[in-house]
């Protein structure tokens, strides 16, 4: 088994949070990791509470959308305003929801409004910030796509206002909330393929990463994934829920990073590499590695997580433990007092070189749900029991740092050093 | 991604494959698209485009006509990618969807959904006050129980039928349109299955979504099952569609020309199981709790594929008379069914052009 210190270091801040604020408090023989659970499992639970909370929301885009269509899953919940520089949204957000949301062109306005519960930030990465800040300045709880902030000051300047103000911050690291991921890391963290020193993921599209425009003009803001101006690339945007998920299973955040990326397919005016690869250096030589490339999506998103003891592979809809041979153990003599003889063979085994054939073992879950309906529920839990959410704002500082960390460290073709959280 | 320059053989053998069961021998419609060609005088021409797409346990497949392969490639793209969306949403395979969510919770408590799962249901609810019950999207159970998702079939004893019957019957799902919650009646275990349905809606959002980018001519199949025509290939008046004769295999009953209607087929040629010379159908009658006997292949053709879909299940599964109601209440509604010859009149012509059944 693990020793204390390791086990509470696989823990992440926010499990360690969540005890304190229920009220569990931090008993040195209580174990946590059941208490996270506990508490998870509570905020994901259905509601029943369907008393009327009002949302705004700003840029509605594709994500946007997406988290409109999982907030109406929660009862109670209506959307009443929304702000896009792109007029067609509202429009689109109305044939969503089914009823007119009030359309403002600023979002200092919607952060303004006295009628709304909560604001949801779904702009381009480079505009987080702004948005994010100006909807805590204003009160509001917020539930903010991911990744938390363009730079590690924006990044810090949203942590300070969530804890300064009091503020409830969720971030979109949605796969905090998986329940087979959940299920899966709990036994990591149990111990189930003993110590975790490698995890290797890889994200992969076959696409040239566009959207299709309707006028030349609006290219950077339809495709702004492609422009340095409001993105981070492949790292951000795919990189960063990975650099999340190794994060929580090393339990604290990486100390250096190495990444590269190159232009290699689509030559087509973009600035954001089509492929990029990243080396996460946590404490301990513990090492996360990353890549992603857009012309093969063979098993397009593959997370593996490499112990001693065995191996654990997460994918967006499953979860699977693989176990090393057993070690050498000393051999017990056998019940009858004599050794049987042993019969020849002329077979040769493969194992050795392979072996993760077979099926491997699969993580059972019972509520194998969408993970951004269990995330969108657990914010709205939250909203109404002002209660601090799994993936907060640490959680997403995390991620943040690493991802904009390795992308100076592809920009400056060097390894360089990620800032701890604290500072 | 495959594509032909305008020549109008080459799209037509492309939609050969739409309806499986009969051979290209038998018509000869190059002469249709004769005049195609000519009319495409844009700057940059109309070029066609085909790509398939595995989803919802078939094959969808898209035809297009664009001006190169970019705009080809985008449209192609983004319909498929919400084709896999809504396969995300509806799927009762998979335990993430939200429909499998709804029926996991529904028995505990009203679980509230998003407007596009309720009014998805809503549809399908819709049909089955419609039909009085023919078209039920509640009927899982019942399959399990005939051997269709594992064993290869097998015949359930009457009891073990009626005590299906809590189980089963879409009355017993209670939809609260204020609240926009689903909740099983008396806290039953229920299971909700899209698969009469789920496939035209698809094409329906993908329709819609190919609208608002342009696309004035393209043709989606989803399994060659649900078919939708926008619009006509260049220089045409509609997208070609032979529905084959299932009682004279190798003919074709009909030569349809699909323009932004749609087309849904339902027949017992793809999931069935045979015991003792008897052909058992995956299409049930809810009320008998046993797979409908005696009808061979419907078609409707309805300007929603949604609609068109359900009907297809409708038609399969109510007597004639109750049919011929229900599809000839609306204007642009038309259906063909072929039942058995030995059981009662085998062709029905509801509305259908031409005279389908005459040859017959
Ligand atoms: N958690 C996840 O799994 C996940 C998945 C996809 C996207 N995302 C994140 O969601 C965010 C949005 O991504 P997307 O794909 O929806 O992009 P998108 O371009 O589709 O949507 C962004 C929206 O913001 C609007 N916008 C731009 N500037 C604005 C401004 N100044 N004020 C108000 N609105 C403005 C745009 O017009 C657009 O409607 C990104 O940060 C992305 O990383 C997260």
């Amino acid at each position: 088994m693990i020793d204390r210190r390791h086990f509470l270091q696989g823990l992440s801040a926010t499990a360690i949070a969540a005890d304190s604020l229920i009220g569990l408090g931090a008993d040195a023989d209580t174990p946590g990791l059941t208490q996270a659970e506990a508490e998870v499992a509570k905020q994901i639970l259905p509601s029943k509470d369907s008393s009327p909370l009002h949302i705004g929301i700003i840029g509605p885009g594709s994500r946007g959308k997406e988290l409109v269509r999982n907030f109406l899953r929660v009862p109670g919940i209506k959307i009443v305003a929304a702000s896009d520089v792109y007029a067609p949204r509202f429009q689109e957000l109305n044939d969503l929801c089914g009823y007119p949301v009030a359309a403002l062109s600023d979002f200092r306005e919607l952060c303004d409004r006295k009628d709304l519960d909560a604001i949801v930030v779904a702009t381009p990465l480079g505009l987080h910030a702004d948005h994010v800040l100006a909807a805590l300045a204003s009160g509001h709880a917020v539930y903010g796509e991911k990744t938390m902030a363009y730079t590690v000051d924006q990044a810090r300047q949203i942590v300070s206002a969530v804890e300064a103000g009091k503020r409830l911050y969720q971030v979109g690291h949605q796969y905090r909330y998986s329940p087979w991921i959940r299920a899966a890391i709990a036994r990591v963290q149990a111990g189930e393929i003993g110590t975790v020193t490698h995890i290797e993921g890889y994200w992969h599209r076959n696409n040239d990463w566009r959207r299709p425009v309707p006028d030349p003009s609006l290219e950077r803001l339809i495709n702004w994934r492609l422009y340095h101006q409001w993105s981070l690339g492949l790292l951000a945007e795919l990189g960063s829920h990975h650099i999340d998920i190794a994060n929580w299973v090393f339990g604290s955040t990486p100390i250096t990073a190495l990444a590269s990326g190159s232009i290699c397919r689509y030559h087509d005016g973009r600035e954001t590499d089509d492929n990029v690869q990243a080396v996460l250096g946590y404490s301990d030589g513990r090492r996360f590695i990353f890549n992603s490339v857009t012309d093969n999506a063979k098993m397009g998103d593959q997370l593996w997580l490499y112990g001693n003891k065995g191996s654990l592979n997460l994918t967006l809809e499953d979860a699977t433990f693989f176990y090393e041979p057993h070690q050498i153990e000393r051999a017990k003599p056998s019940a009858h007092g004599e050794e049987k003889g042993v019969t020849t063979s002329a077979s040769y085994r493969s194992s050795g070189e392979m072996p993760y054939r077979g099926p491997g073992r699969p993580v059972n879950v019972t509520t194998a749900e969408d993970p951004t309906t269990a995330a969108t529920r657990a914010f709205i839990y939250c909203v109404r029991t002002s209660s601090r959410p799994i993936a907060d704002v640490h959680v997403g500082l995390g991620s943040a740092l690493a991802v904009v960390q390795s992308n100076q460290a592809r920009l400056q073709k060097r390894e360089i050093e990620v800032p701890p959280p604290s500072m | 991604m495959h594509f032909h320059q305008l020549i109008g053989r080459c799209f037509v053998g492309a939609l050969f494959l739409i309806l499986s069961a009969w051979s290209p021998a038998n018509t000869s419609s190059g002469e249709l698209f004769g005049s195609a060609t000519k009319s495409a005088i844009d700057v940059e021409p109309l070029e066609y485009f085909h790509k398939t797409h595995p989803a919802m346990g078939t094959e969808f497949s898209i035809d297009i006509y664009a001006h190169n392969q970019s705009e080809a490639d985008r449209a192609i793209n983004l319909a498929f990618d919400e084709v896999d969306r809504l396969e995300d949403l509806l799927s009762n395979y998979r335990p993430s969807s939200e429909l499998s969510r709804i029926s996991r919770e529904a028995s505990n408590e009203p679980v509230t959904t998003d407007p596009e799962t309720f009014r998805f249901l809503q549809r399908a609810f819709y049909w089955s006050a419609r039909s009085e019950g023919a078209f039920d999207i509640t009927v899982g159970p019942l399959l399990r129980a005939w051997g269709f998702f594992f064993q290869g079939g097998r015949i359930p004893s009457g009891s073990e039928l009626v005590s299906l019957r809590s189980k089963v019957g879409w009355q017993k799902v209670i939809l609260d349109s204020q609240a926009r919650t689903v909740s099983f009646s008396h806290h039953q275990s229920m299971e909700l299955d899209p698969g009469s349905i789920g496939k035209g809606f698809a094409i329906d959002q993908v329709v819609t979504m190919l609208h608002g980018l342009g696309v004035t001519s393209a043709f989606l199949s989803a399994g060659g099952s649900t078919l939708y025509a926008i619009g006509a290939p260049p220089g045409t008046t509609g997208w070609p569609v032979n529905i084959p004769d299932p009682i004279h295999p190798g003919r074709i009953a009909s030569r349809i020309l699909l323009k932004d209607s749609s087309l849904s087929t339902g027949a017992c040629t793809e999931k069935f199981f045979i015991k003792d010379g008897h052909r058992y159908c995956h299409i049930f009658d809810p009320k008998s709790l046993r797979p409908v006997e005696g009808v061979l292949q419907t078609s409707v053709i309805d300007p929603s594929a949604t609609d068109s879909d359900a009907l297809s299940t409708v038609v399969f599964v109510l007597d004639p008379t109750l049919s011929r109601r229900v599809i000839e209440s609306t204007p642009g509604r038309k259906a063909l069914v072929f039942r058995r010859p030995q059981t009662h009149q085998s062709c029905l012509n509801m509305n259908w052009p031409g005279d389908p059944c005459g040859q017959a």
